[in-house]
């Protein structure tokens, strides 16, 4: 039986290569971890060692971490670069596996760290960001949060200096906050939320044009927060005096429904394990195969209560953040939509299920073909498309959240939606993601308003009449409950 | 991370489900993914455990002892050194044994087929090396204690 002081490791559990070439390096330097330091200049693999051996040191003794980050600071000739990788491969491999005390010592270790503005600390913030699990309230989940937002109020003039630290902290935070303030009281999750909204609020407040950066997913999270005084009052100035965040050329916030959020923001709200087992999924997993698959992806990430909240993170990340080559959607693999459609069927509750709908179709709203991707909208379609005849219920409810969301979400700005939700469908047929929306528009299974509300969508002169029979009801064979696919031609 | 990518590269003698044949020796290294596991029963003073497993060739039903009952779950990815595959209590299957070492290494990021399931498969001794088996028939497709999951 393996005991472990940096992992916990149950019995028939290989051993982490990172964790043995840690220790190794400790116990082979431990004489020298002692001052008075050698001040001889290391070989580079002795350097590296020595890197080795003193963050396994920092980890796991903690009586000692201060000896050992001033031996650190004396030898370090890279800019903290070999320390700070390491310590950013063991979090993105290990860390929900670490021990107690070598998680209060990384956090301890980033502080110091982002003090001496080491190499790849921002990555190192980026990656334990990740690792803050949406809808997961335990105390160590609890924890990371505080810790992190404390590092970087603590270093704000660090943070100005670091648009993708900056922008991917808001990011986070505010998708927690809408998790967060959702819980009651104790004093300690009440001065989380406390730290949690006025990072975000300074953030917004002071850095409005970097927080631009974000794009119109950021109208997405600040609508979760309206409730909450200080956000409702940034709400109000987004919508009625956008001026007031000094932002030359930004006038309205359309400039930020415009936007389309960079792809590296949607990999935030899932931890590297959920992404590891989403890409392999759609790279790997053939039609057919893909249930068990499923099944302990739901068992792993979908199963403790208030976890349905990742689902809207999850299927932002496949439309935005995973576009599968060519080659594979061609091939036998298990296609996006099919994954999506899996996804909202595990949806128990109402307000998860919506926000995983508007995760589905929001560029959709305002999609402009100049700067908005195909692939981002292609799930949708195709599992509406699909669904049908089998599955025309979550077709059905598919299309009338659209229309719901095409006639509410910005009543204002009714027309630029529809503008948007038209150039996205046309541009699905125009490239051939769909050979027309007759499978939809001559579908009797579906309400004759949904249809030719459908139509008017379609430019006039397009033939979309709808049909009394139904001839023409799915694109794809439906056998057996399982989807065929059909080769589809890509533009 | 993606054992999947590394499983062809590891280590010489490591064997793909498809090539296990009963012996009596512990010689099978090989590495597979948990589909499914029975309940936990008691054999006497031992606790054991039936699953179903596989890779990429075959599948094959793996009897777990004591405590690797507990620390095996579906979706694990298990690295099986020195093991046996051999008739136990009538029933054909992969084993770590007294010699033998089951270890996860991973878990998800493996395919896997079904069909064939190498304890569903009659053998009979090689006349010509009575050490040998040799497939004779197919009892079935896939496993009858887990089927497919529809």
């Amino acid at each position: 039986m393996n005991s472990s002081k940096l992992l916990r490791v149950t019995a028939h559990e290989a051993e982490n290569p990172t964790e043995v070439s840690l220790r190794e390096a400790f116990f082979l330097l431990q004489p020298q971890l002692k001052p008075p330091f050698p001040l001889s200049i290391p070989s580079p693999s002795e350097y590296s060692q020595l890197n080795l051996a003193i963050a396994f040191g920092i980890l796991t003794e903690p009586h000692l971490a201060k000896t050992h980050l001033t031996h650190l600071h004396a030898i370090v000739i890279d800019g903290y670069n070999f320390f700070t990788t390491t310590l950013l491969k063991l979090c993105n491999e290990s860390y929900p596996k670490l021990l107690e005390t070598p998680r209060i010592q990384i956090l301890w270790l980033t502080s110091n760290l982002v003090q001496v503005a080491a190499v790849h600390v921002d990555s190192l913030i980026i990656s334990l960001l990740r690792q803050t699990i949406g809808g997961h309230f335990s105390e160590s989940n609890l924890w990371l949060c505080a810790e992190l937002v404390k590092i970087l109020s603590d270093n704000w003039d660090w943070i100005l200096d670091e648009p993708l630290v900056l922008t991917s902290a808001l990011f986070v935070y505010l998708r927690l906050l809408a998790d967060h303030y959702r819980l009651g009281g104790s004093v300690k999750l009440d001065s989380l939320k406390r730290m949690e909204i006025d990072f975000c609020i300074k953030a917004l407040r002071e850095c409005f044009s970097l927080c631009l950066q974000i794009g119109r997913d950021l109208v997405r999270l600040l609508q979760d927060l309206v409730h909450i005084p200080e956000f409702r009052d940034v709400w109000k100035d987004l919508l009625f005096d956008p001026r007031k965040f000094q932002v030359l050329g930004f006038t309205d916030i359309s400039g930020l429904y415009r936007m389309r959020t960079p792809a590296h923001y949607f990999l935030l709200r899932i931890t590297p394990d959920m992404e590891a087992h989403l890409r392999f999924l759609l790279t790997y997993v053939n039609w057919g195969s893909q249930k068990r698959y499923q099944a302990w992806f739901a068992k792993k990430h979908l199963c403790w209560p208030g976890s349905e909240t990742v689902i809207a993170d999850i299927i932002r990340f496949i439309c935005c953040s995973h576009h599968p080559p060519n080659e594979i959607i061609q091939s036998n693999i298990i296609s996006r939509w099919a994954v999506v459609g899996w996804l909202l069927k595990s949806c128990r509750r109402n307000y998860f299920e919506a926000n995983a709908k508007l995760a589905l179709f929001y560029d959709w709203l305002f999609f402009d073909e100049k700067v908005d991707s195909i692939m981002n909208i292609e799930p949708a379609m195709l599992l509406m498309v699909n669904s049908v005849p089998k599955y025309v219920d979550l077709t059905h409810t598919l299309l009338e959240f659209l229309f719901l969301l095409v006639d509410n979400y910005d009543v204002s700005r009714k027309e630029a939606i529809v503008h948007g939700v038209s150039a996205a469908l046309n541009l699905l047929v125009r490239k051939g993601v769909v050979r027309s929306l007759e499978p939809l528009t001559s579908c009797n299974l579906l309400s004759l308003l949904l249809r030719e509300r459908l139509i008017t969508f379609l430019p006039r002169s397009d033939p979309g009449v709808v049909k009394a029979s139904s001839d023409t009801c799915s694109q794809r064979m439906v056998t057996d409950g399982e989807v065929a696919p059909v080769l589809e031609e890509k533009g | 991370m993606d054992a999947y990518a590394g499983s062809s590269s590891i280590m010489e003698n490591m064997v793909p489900l498809k090539d296990v044949a009963p012996a009596a020796t512990n010689t099978v290294n090989t590495q597979f993914i948990l589909l499914e596991k029975g309940s936990i029963t008691q054999d006497g003073k031992e606790t054991t455990c039936l699953a179903l497993v596989a890779d990429e060739t075959a599948s094959v039903h793996f009897q777990m002892w004591g405590s690797e009952c507990k620390a095996f779950e579906p979706g694990d990815i298990i690295r099986l050194t020195d093991g046996i595959f051999s008739y136990h209590k009538n029933n054909l299957v992969l084993r770590g044994g007294k010699k033998g070492k089951a270890e996860k290494v991973g878990e998800f990021t493996m395919l896997f087929v079904e069909t064939p399931n190498m304890s569903e498969i009659h053998w009979a001794r090689d006349p010509d090396n009575p050490k040998k088996f040799l497939q004779e028939a197919v009892i079935s497709p896939h496993s009858r204690i887990f089927p497919p999951s529809q």
